[in-house]
């Protein structure tokens, strides 16, 4: 298969993962109780509206429609990027995720950062000595790193760093020394599944036939882990941390409300709270679409990580 | 900022990188950081009262303020006079202006005060034609409706006067100790001290209000100098804070009551509490002493009426008793068969304890109660759509109206929907008009009280069951703080911060 078709597969299979998720997010909004016109003008106005103000308002929002109907023109308006209002704050939801989605990915970047930063020399170093100290420290900590909630070892990072040793702010945006402590938090916890991946494929990769071929031929055992076995071993690590990444948009919900991080996460939560069906939805779908985006992008490293992958065939046929 | 503390946060590498973090320093001792909880501004409903409600941040003067004792005082306006039927006469003082220069003067009050009716954050009854100006310095409020109680309510902030044409989204321009110098929404606001402000200048240059949603964050910020005041602080991190060196923790006077409210006309699930003898099971089965004393704890008092302090209701405060604790006569009422109920909660609102402590002392007397714990939006739904027994909550006295709470939760004519749920007698309702309507603050407060005795003693229609209190968290550097029992009236421009 060339490149293109597969390209074309490739494309139109997420199209068709982009519209089943729209159909789902849309439902949660129509399935959900409530009048979301009733609901929109209680939130503007505080007082309880008439029927009259709500039956208007159903009209003006085409609500009166059938379900397919509205979630056609729904989709539609989506696909222009138009989400429609948020109940809570009357503005655009897609101005609301542009002006904070930024935020989000700069934390989620950042925390996919630090974790191949700690994952990857941990990993070799673990993989390298097999059963050492270094080892059964490393898989110690992955244990811990997969085990510990992400807001207990956020508060752990403020009292060690904010509270003791006073070099790091709390919570709030404003610079990098901001970005830092939520960063650590959520990539803390994506090292520990990543070292423990890279360590057990680096350990299959050492025992391969190839690798026993480049002893043979006198490479160093350095030489050999670094420039054959770990390129092998990366390639689930690249899967793993791409997933990992949309993990880290959802984990960032939790991360974000706990250092006042002014990102997407913090608002999902309080338009989840405030039934705020708009916002959900149009949060649903732009996460989505990222993801998407990201999974394709990932497909196409495979190749650039691993010249004997041919794109649309399996990358175990290849080895 | 200590040298010690410099050497800890300059001295390490990482800093390098970072830079030096961004609490209060040596250098900056007039700057005041309060963290409060989530920004509420972003919201529609609150979007063009910035600075001024919920967070006040002292920009903004009401006509009229409400002092520490419940009374109404004179803010903007020196003096007002009742003027009937339904209308009052206020008289601004003389020479006072916006911080930027322009003159206060009547039309700017009734430019405010029918923005007010206009965007709905009104809820006196005002409409956008209730203002006449009569010169200058003297305008006439009629509200729509009767409601001889406009000028106990005008007390809000939510009614801070703003410069007419000023943007009361972005750039309000009020006549208040302090000005808005920034707003990064969800993050901070900032306000600076009006050089213009014709009393005592602010005591502090500016003040920042943090938006940190989470409460130990707050806290941690408040340990690591971050931050100087932690507002609504909860009980088990007040009993925290006050062991920690260089923090105190400051209860301001009660200005809130923890009420049981009861599902009074609800339809089968929730129907149970029609019976007026299974209320009151559920009110003598509770013992508020020790709930107090051993479970509340500090700030917290005793309380048989619906408003916190019980001395808004003046001399006739006595009407209101209580249903006493006995738990012998709830288990007799009763009659041996064990009832099942629900009670609602919104989590962060009430300590857990306090629910537990509930549930155990009505499961003693037969009633087992069935705790669900919602979120704000779920609590609202079930609220209003009458799917409770019982709800906890803790609402506050915010203004002088003796019948506020009564006339907002209790009251079947209430725009509140769960009042529909929770109104009582039409016998009740009488007297909370007469509260309304009453002719002189010591007849409204006489018809408050015996309208609190119908529903509290009477008909049992809730439970107060304690007075509670504004926590507040502070370095020891925190000078000229006054906790005002209303938070929403909370002064900031008394404080400062010692070197």
């Amino acid at each position: 298969m060339s490149a293109t078709s597969w390209l074309a597969r490739r494309i139109a299979g997420a199209a068709v993962v982009w519209l089943l998720i729209s159909f789902l997010a849309f439902s949660l909004g129509a399935l959900a109780p409530g009048d979301p016109a009733e609901v929109m003008l209680l939130r503007r106005t505080g007082d309880p509206p008439s029927e009259v103000e709500v039956q208007t308002l159903r009209h003006q929002l085409g609500l009166d429609r059938p379900f397919v109907t509205r979630y056609a023109a729904w989709l539609s308006s989506a696909a222009h990027g138009d989400f429609g209002e948020s109940y809570r704050t009357g503005q655009p939801v897609l101005d609301e995720l542009r002006e904070r989605f930024p935020a989000t990915l700069a934390l989620a970047l950042s925390a996919l950062a630090v974790g191949l930063v700690i994952a990857v020399p941990l990993g070799i170093v673990s993989a390298a000595v097999p059963d050492s100290a270094v080892d059964h420290g490393a898989r110690l900590l992955s244990l811990a790193g997969v085990s510990i909630p992400s807001y207990w070892l956020g508060y752990v990072l403020m009292l060690l760093f904010a509270v003791t040793l006073g070099v790091l702010p709390v919570s709030g945006s404003g610079g990098i020394s901001h970005l830092i402590l939520p960063a650590l938090t959520l990539g803390l916890g994506s090292a520990a599944g990543v070292t423990r991946l890279l360590r057990a494929n680096l350990l299959d990769e050492l025992g391969a036939d190839y690798v026993r071929t480049a002893r043979a031929k006198g490479l160093s055992g350095w030489r050999v882990l670094t420039r054959h076995a770990l390129r092998n071993a990366l390639n689930p690590v690249v899967t793993v941390s791409a997933l990992r990444f949309g993990r880290l948009l959802g984990e960032a919900v939790i991360v974000e409300t706990v250092f006042a991080w002014p990102g997407v996460g913090r608002w999902m939560v309080e338009s989840i709270y405030d039934r705020d069906y708009p916002a959900i939805q149009g949060f649903v779908l732009y996460i989505a679409t990222v993801f998407i985006i990201i999974n394709v992008t990932v497909d196409l490293s495979y190749r650039a990580l691993d010249p004997r992958v041919r794109l649309g065939s399996s990358l175990s046929s290849h080895k | 900022m200590t040298p010690h503390h410099a050497a800890r946060r300059c001295g390490l590498g990482l800093l390098v990188l970072i830079g030096c973090n961004t609490g209060t320093t040596r250098g900056e001792r007039r700057r005041l950081v309060i963290a409060v909880g989530e920004d509420q501004y972003p919201l529609a409903l609150n979007r063009e009262r910035l600075g001024r409600y919920p967070l006040n941040a002292g920009i903004c003067e009401p006509l009229v303020r409400l002092a520490r004792d419940f009374t109404v005082a004179p803010a903007l306006a020196t003096h007002w006079e009742r003027r009937e039927p339904n209308t009052v006469r206020f008289f601004l003082g003389h020479g006072i202006s916006f911080s930027d220069g322009t003159p206060l003067n009547a039309s700017s009050v009734a430019y405010t005060l029918a923005d007010a009716a206009r965007k709905h954050t009104d809820f006196s009854f005002l409409s956008d034609s209730s203002v006449r100006v009569i010169d200058d310095t003297t305008l006439d409020v009629r509200p729509a409706r009767v409601n001889r109680r406009l000028a106990d309510q005008l007390v809000h902030p939510t009614y801070g006067i703003i410069e007419p044409g000023s943007d009361p989204a972005r750039r309000p321009i009020c006549t208040g100790p302090f000005r808005l110098a920034g707003y990064v929404p969800n993050d901070h606001l900032t306000v600076v001290a009006n050089e213009r402000f014709r009393g005592h200048r602010a005591k502090t240059d500016t003040v920042v209000f943090r938006f940190i949603p989470d409460e130990t964050t707050r806290i941690l910020a408040l340990r690591s100098h971050q931050v100087d005041v932690v507002s609504d602080v909860g009980r088990s991190n007040a009993r925290a804070v006050e062991r920690v060196p260089g923090l105190r923790v400051v209860t301001a006077p009660p200005g809130a009551v923890l009420v049981m409210y009861m599902n009074l006309n609800g339809t089968a699930p929730y129907a149970q509490l029609r019976d007026s003898s299974l209320r009151r099971a559920v009110a003598a089965a509770i013992d508020r002493r020790t709930l107090v004393q051993s479970v509340i704890g500090g700030g917290s008092t005793g309380l048989v009426t619906t408003v916190n302090p019980p001395s808004v209701l003046g001399a006739y405060a006595p009407l209101v008793h209580g249903v006493p604790y006995d738990p012998a006569a709830a288990k007799r009422a009763l009659h041996g068969r064990r009832r099942p109920l629900t009670l609602i909660v919104q989590p962060g609102t009430i300590d857990r304890a306090v629910v537990d402590y509930v549930q155990a002392q009505l499961a003693r007397v037969g009633i087992d109660v069935s705790v669900e714990q919602l979120d704000a939006a779920a609590f609202e739904t079930r609220v209003n759509s009458g799917a409770f027994d019982l709800d906890l909550e803790v609402p506050n006295q915010n203004d002088a109206n003796p019948a506020f709470l009564l006339a907002l939760r209790w009251y079947s004519k209430s725009s509140t929907r769960s009042a529909a749920f929770t109104h009582g007698s039409p016998r009740f309702d009488t007297l909370v008009q007469l509260a309304l309507a009453a002719n002189t603050d010591d007849d409204a407060r006489k018809a408050a009280a015996e309208a609190m005795h119908q529903l509290v003693d009477v008909e049992v229609g809730t439970v107060p069951l304690a007075g509670m209190s504004r926590v507040y968290a502070m370095s020891d550097r925190v000078r000229g703080f006054m906790p005002h029992p209303s938070q929403l009236n909370q002064d900031w421009s008394t404080v400062w911060l010692t070197p």
